[in-house]
């Protein structure tokens, strides 16, 4: 197998070159840490991944979760990798020194995250899920809901999910069922069924706390009508003891990838025995959830960079000792063969997957920043990291998703057979990524998130803070040379945006809501690729000026690296803005709108 | 208990290296540094001993700064303290040098048992453990596997070849530490943060009073040659291949 999977090097870049993590122990909530924490937060994370998760990778593909005598057996490491994730004091460690944990910024977690998922995905969402089920607990649950379940949740005893999906209702949320029906002893008597459950039931560990969404019976119809709740597998009785809950896993789906981690079906309340407790007011779950489903979005963005990540480099090794052919202009057949990354066909795929994973990677480090900032700042400064959060977040979650596919398969690709055989790698990674563009949310949602909300919202108020955010850029990049066509090709990138969105959004004015939102998951990939264009420039001015300081060779070569994936993402990448945009100028015609359901009939 | 591990910095196992022009070293651009492996089963062996038996793990590193980071990865690990040797006199020096200012700094700290690595893999001279025990004047167990202490005395187990060595030895002594002794633990997040603010003495060779030439001096490093190119044998008959083979293998290969 490859050795490497996530590049130190490049993280480092990221975390310290670009966006100056260091700097945010210039915030109270942040003072007691700095880059000597974080490099070993890092090491930590990569020997972890190397150690623990990366051995089992292809295991747990094989060995895929089995349902029996009402559990679910899962592969032993998990076991390993929850315990080491609790004592270590990874599940908490973004949260309060109040709550237990250690106040790590989001930006510092979110690379140990991807460490973990590009090691193996699966492995590395049993501990990450709780942290987020927590967090959601930590956020808006009572007192009493926060000393029984955070402590025993970070310490990994206890799984935590997200519960929303139902049968019926999958991006349709307005349509869930599940009911919730008042006592008067403090608790809800919860019935209905959830599926596509992540580690909602599993032999290895001791219970499973479920952060779910239930309608109060008599509750309003739609999204208004939706409330939190803690659902765990195990209740706790007055002396503490565990008892069961009247919730049971009923059967697992088996899946394309991603099939080391089960999801399950649940059924809740078969014998009125099911309780749930209440998170934070009643009708308001969807908002308290939707602080949980941005972070989780953004983590699967991450996931699927990271996925993306380990197979360039598994590609990367295969095309430095795969001799095959030779230089297009010798004629002799006697001639030794070369290796075939010395085809410039496949440096092309190799730049392709470079500039997608590393331009992703630099999305999300900078939307995971807006995150830490908004926790710290306050007026208008916070107001500015939340916009800027908001409206990159379908983004920063979609990109990494779509591409990440096209990027993997491209990684398959430099292998020709082998890529499609299981001695490598890279099939798996192709099957395990496909899940990114449909959990937390599928393109298709995103796509209208960021068209039909976060780009009208109060006013454009966070489109006209990303276009001012691409402006500095720009105008940091004016001065050097090597990079005044990759600015000049932003500014026309930017125009370009601002021209179809007005023209979007002027459908909108007009009142034709379907027609305006009918091309929005174009609309998403346009805004998609000029962003990671925006944070190309970002990455490629730090490269020019370290380059500059006459680095060591080793380091030399790194941003010589980055300054020629960056041409290559503006002169490959964002010219594709051009065919999307004309289609998008055109939305106004409604083509799929007026397409009639008949008229498939063949 | 009063427990002493040593621990050097090394460059990782999966790092390219690369030697010198002049032959002098290696080039260090681009190194990721980590603790020697065989160091990091010291430092689980003598954290193990103390959550047993009570007491407090100092960590002693001789190295260039750089080697501070080592230091803190121990004491993330949570061992106690740490002494940083650190003197531009002693970079790259010999295995003696090296375990003379380990034995100075050690004599101070009154141990009842000292960990080393059995080897460090930069090197893989495999000496530091054992001048240290002769300067120290104690006993040295090499090369251990498996380790037991009771009423002051140690037992450990070292393997041979073919058979496995049972050996007791009194206190204080040198235990040299070899992979199957245990696994290691990750560092915890709450250590890495406490880490920070435990102490750590830096001292330079005149603090200790040792001598800072070297006894052995590496005269020339050069990187394994290239491998020869192989030999087709051509030829459209079998038998005479083989036989073509046999006697390049006798006169040529000289391996039968």
């Amino acid at each position: 197998m490859a050795k490497k999977f996530m590049s130190m090097r490049n993280l480092h870049f990221l975390l310290y070159e670009v966006f100056d993590t260091a700097s945010l122990a210039k915030y109270p909530f942040f003072s007691d840490h700095g880059k000597e924490t974080f490099d070993m937060v890092l090491e930590t994370g990569m020997k972890m991944g190397r150690d623990i998760l990366y051995p089992a990778l292809a295991e747990m593909d094989r060995n895929q979760p089995v349902f029996e005598k009402g559990t679910v057996r899962v592969h032993p490491v998990v076991e390993t990798v929850v315990k080491e994730c609790g004592g270590g004091g990874w599940i908490g460690a973004h949260a309060s020194y109040e709550l237990g944990g250690q106040q790590i910024p989001n930006t510092i977690m979110t690379a140990f995250r991807g460490i973990f998922a590009a090691a193996n995905y699966s492995a590395s969402v049993y501990p990450f899920l709780t942290s987020g089920a927590a967090h959601l607990i930590a956020s808006f649950g009572s007192k009493e809901l926060i000393d029984t379940y955070i402590p025993r949740m970070f310490s990994g005893q206890w799984q935590g999910t997200m519960a929303l999906t139902e049968p019926q209702a999958g991006s349709s949320l307005t349509d869930l069922t599940t009911t919730a029906t008042p006592t008067d002893k403090g608790y809800y008597l919860m019935k209905g069924q959830k599926i596509f459950i992540s580690c909602a039931d599993y032999d290895c560990v001791e219970n499973v706390v479920n952060l779910m969404l239930a309608r109060i019976e008599g509750a309003p119809a739609g999204i208004r009508g939706i409330s939190l709740f803690v659902v765990p597998k195990m209740r706790p009785d007055e002396k503490g003891k565990l008892v069961a809950n009247d919730l049971n896993c009923v059967s697992i789906y088996h899946k394309l990838g991603y099939r080391g981690a089960p999801i399950t079906q649940l059924a809740l309340g078969e014998n009125g025995d099911c309780r749930g407790w209440l998170v934070g007011q009643p009708h308001k779950g969807i908002r308290h959830m939707f602080q949980m489903m941005n972070e989780a979005r953004i983590e699967v963005g991450m996931g699927a960079a990271a996925i993306a990540s380990a197979a360039y480099y598994a590609s990367l090794e295969y095309t430095m000792e795969r001799p095959q052919g030779r230089k297009i202009t010798s004629k002799n057949p006697e001639e030794p063969q070369i290796p075939i990354i010395e085809h410039a066909d496949v440096k092309r795929m190799l730049l392709f997957q470079r500039a997608v994973v590393e331009g992703s990677l630099s999305l999300i480090f900078q939307c995971a920043i807006y995150a830490d900032l908004v926790n710290v700042t306050d007026g208008e400064e916070k107001e500015t990291n939340e916009l800027l959060l908001e409206i990159l977040t379908p983004i920063a979650k979609s990109y990494p998703s779509e591409m990440g596919i096209l990027s993997v398969s491209q990684g398959l690709q430099c292998l020709g057979g082998y890529g499609y055989c299981d001695e490598f790698p890279l099939e798996q990674y192709y099957r395990d990524v496909r899940i990114h563009p449909i959990h937390e949310g599928t393109t298709g949602m995103q796509g209208m998130d960021l068209l039909g909300r976060k780009v009208v919202m109060k006013n454009g108020k966070a489109f006209m803070l990303f276009l001012g955010e691409a402006e500095k850029t720009i105008a940091g990049a004016g001065s050097i040379d090597e990079l005044k066509s990759c600015a000049e090709a932003l500014t026309t990138a930017l125009e370009r945006l601002k021209e179809v969105t007005g023209a979007l959004t002027g459908l909108a004015v007009k009142g034709d809501i379907e027609v305006f939102l009918a091309d929005a998951t174009l609309y998403l990939e346009m805004f998609g690729i000029t962003a990671i264009a925006w944070q190309w420039l970002i990455q490629g001015i730090t490269a020019h000026h370290a380059l500059a300081k006459l680095p060591a060779a080793q380091d030399a070569l790194f941003y010589k690296g980055k300054l020629a994936t960056c041409r290559y993402f503006f002169e490959y990448e964002l010219p594709k803005t051009q065919g999307l945009a004309t289609r998008l100028m055109r939305s106004g015609d409604g083509l799929t709108v007026k397409m009639e359901k008949e008229w498939f009939g063949d | 208990m009063n427990i002493v591990a040593c621990v050097k910095q090394v460059p990782d196992t999966e790092a390219l290296i690369k030697v010198k022009p002049d032959g002098s070293g290696i080039d260090e651009g681009g190194i990721k540094w980590v603790m020697n492996p065989y160091d990091e089963y010291g430092v689980e062996e003598a954290l193990r001993l103390k959550e047993a038996k009570g007491g407090e793990v100092t960590i002693v590193s001789v190295g260039p700064a750089r080697a501070m980071e080592t230091i803190r990865t121990a004491l993330a690990m949570g061992a106690e303290k740490g002494v940083h040797v650190s003197d531009p006199l002693l970079d790259n020096t010999d295995a003696y040098t090296t375990a003379a200012a380990l034995a100075a700094v050690i004599k101070g700290l009154n141990p009842d048992i000292i960990f080393c690595g059995q080897r460090a893999i930069d090197d893989d001279s495999g000496q530091v453990g054992s001048i240290l025990a002769a300067i120290l004047g104690i006993p040295q167990v090499t090369i251990v596997t498996k380790l037991e202490m009771a009423d002051g005395k140690i037992k450990a187990i070292k393997p041979i070849e073919g058979a496995q060595l049972v050996i007791e030895s009194t206190l204080p002594c040198v235990i040299t530490t070899q992979k199957g002794l245990n696994e290691p633990r990750y560092a915890s997040l709450p250590g890495i943060m406490k880490a920070k603010k435990k102490p750590v003495d830096v001292k330079n060779a005149a603090a200790l009073g040792i001598a800072t030439e070297p006894k052995a001096k590496v005269a020339k490093m050069t990187p394994p040659p290239d491998r020869a190119p192989g030999k087709i044998i051509a030829g459209d008959d079998p038998a005479a291949k083989a036989a073509e083979l046999v006697r390049l293998l006798r006169e040529e290969a000289k391996v039968i």
